[in-house]
């Protein structure tokens, strides 16, 4: 409860400074614009012919992600085993065995886990800290503010998860390994005839581009799932903070309120849940491509 | 004043804003319709489903997320229409 109630606190303190970053323009006014969130300037430009590599905040939030994963691996993971499990252990066998029992099992087939299993549980730990990461407010953001006459980003939360290229690339990832992974259990053929299914045979011309279809739906809703949750959650969280410049400041206590209900709900529930769909789903999408129901 | 509010409502700025800013809440409000009664069964069925057998109800839990997950996500793509009508037309 006390523990609770710091947190609760803290966010009261932390969430209007996210909203900040719209207030702090200088000299004239500027309309409160929570999309401003997602337009991302070039922080180091990289441009190798046409394709544009630059660093930008979700570059850097990425990388960011990567390093805490890694991290949150090795320190949970490579841990002296006793017979009198520290709290580091028993954090690190929950995980893990929410990615063994929860994820692997129920979609791939017992001789591809410990061939797949690895893929599913990075993507599982990467996609929650790279959505975790999106909930803590960081000094990364394009609005300046000064402290003490430096000049320092204002906190703001952006999730790299809510932009469509991150989840699609991770999407097409899975995508790609689902149909290697079939083309090489099952061979070209019987791999394609998999994905017919029994119908009567005067049914194909109107069954077969549906499947096909099909497999490129998966992509979309794979990818699509991840990035509008994410994207949705933010962008509730910065309207109701917004409605101070939109309405009236007096409106605070409600607008804080609501925006950390909704900021409570995002990290207790969604978080978790889309990394463990994402991951879930990826898994049950190789594992029937490994095995095909006939 | 109020009469000119009810009867005469003059049309100021883009009417074709407006066309955009109907087809986003269409899009977020009939994807939430329907994503509201589909979670509204998943959880009404899995409080069934517990009653009668409360010893499954770890196994429950996973298909339950997974179907929590897979309907709620219907709203978004409702979102996402919205937005793409609202930004790109």
């Amino acid at each position: 409860m006390k523990r609770l109630l710091a947190v609760g606190t803290m966010m009261f303190l932390a969430l209007p400074a996210v909203a900040l970053a719209a207030s702090d323009t200088t000299g004239e006014e500027e309309k409160f614009n929570p999309a401003s969130e997602w337009t991302l300037h070039e922080w180091v430009p990289i441009h190798l012919g046409p394709i544009d590599m630059s660093i930008n905040k979700a570059v850097v939030y990425l990388l960011l992600g990567t390093v805490v994963s890694c991290v949150i691996g090795i320190v949970l993971m490579r841990v002296k085993v006793g017979s009198d499990p520290t709290r580091r252990q028993a954090l690190g066998e929950t995980i893990y065995e929410v990615a063994q029992v929860q994820i692997a099992e129920q979609g791939l087939p017992t001789k591809a886990i410990g061939r797949w299993f690895p893929y599913v549980a990075s993507l599982m730990v990467f996609i929650w800290v790279v959505n975790m990461l999106g909930f803590i407010p960081l000094p990364l953001s394009d609005e300046k503010w000064k402290i003490a006459g430096v000049e320092v980003p204002t906190l703001a939360i952006f999730a790299a998860t809510s932009t469509l290229s991150v989840t699609l690339a991770l999407a097409f990832m899975t995508w790609m390994f689902t149909h290697i992974e079939g083309i090489r259990a099952n061979g070209v053929l019987k791999y394609l005839q998999s994905w017919i299914p029994d119908v009567p045979k005067a049914l194909y011309p109107l069954i077969i581009p549906l499947e096909i279809l099909g497999q490129f739906m998966r992509l979309i809703s794979l990818s699509v799932r991840l990035y509008a949750n994410m994207l949705a959650g933010h962008m509730l969280i910065l309207t109701f903070i917004g409605l101070i410049f939109l309405v009236t400041p007096w409106i605070f206590p409600f607008s804080v309120l609501l925006s950390s209900v909704f900021y409570l709900f995002e990290v207790v529930i969604v978080v978790s849940i889309q990394a463990y769909i994402f991951a879930a789903l990826s898994a049950i999408y190789i594992g029937s491509a490994i095995e095909p129901e006939h | 004043m109020l009469s000119s509010f009810f009867f005469l409502a003059e049309t100021t700025g883009d009417v074709a804003d407006a066309g955009k800013a109907i087809a986003l809440a269409l899009g977020i409000g009939l994807g939430a319709l329907g994503a509201g009664v589909g979670i509204g069964n998943i959880f009404g069925s899995m409080i069934q489903a517990v009653a009668r057998q409360p010893e499954l109800r770890g196994e429950l839990q996973g298909i339950q997320w997974l179907g929590f997950a897979l309907t709620e996500a219907v709203v978004f793509y409702g979102l996402i229409g919205g937005l793409l009508a609202y930004v790109l037309v």
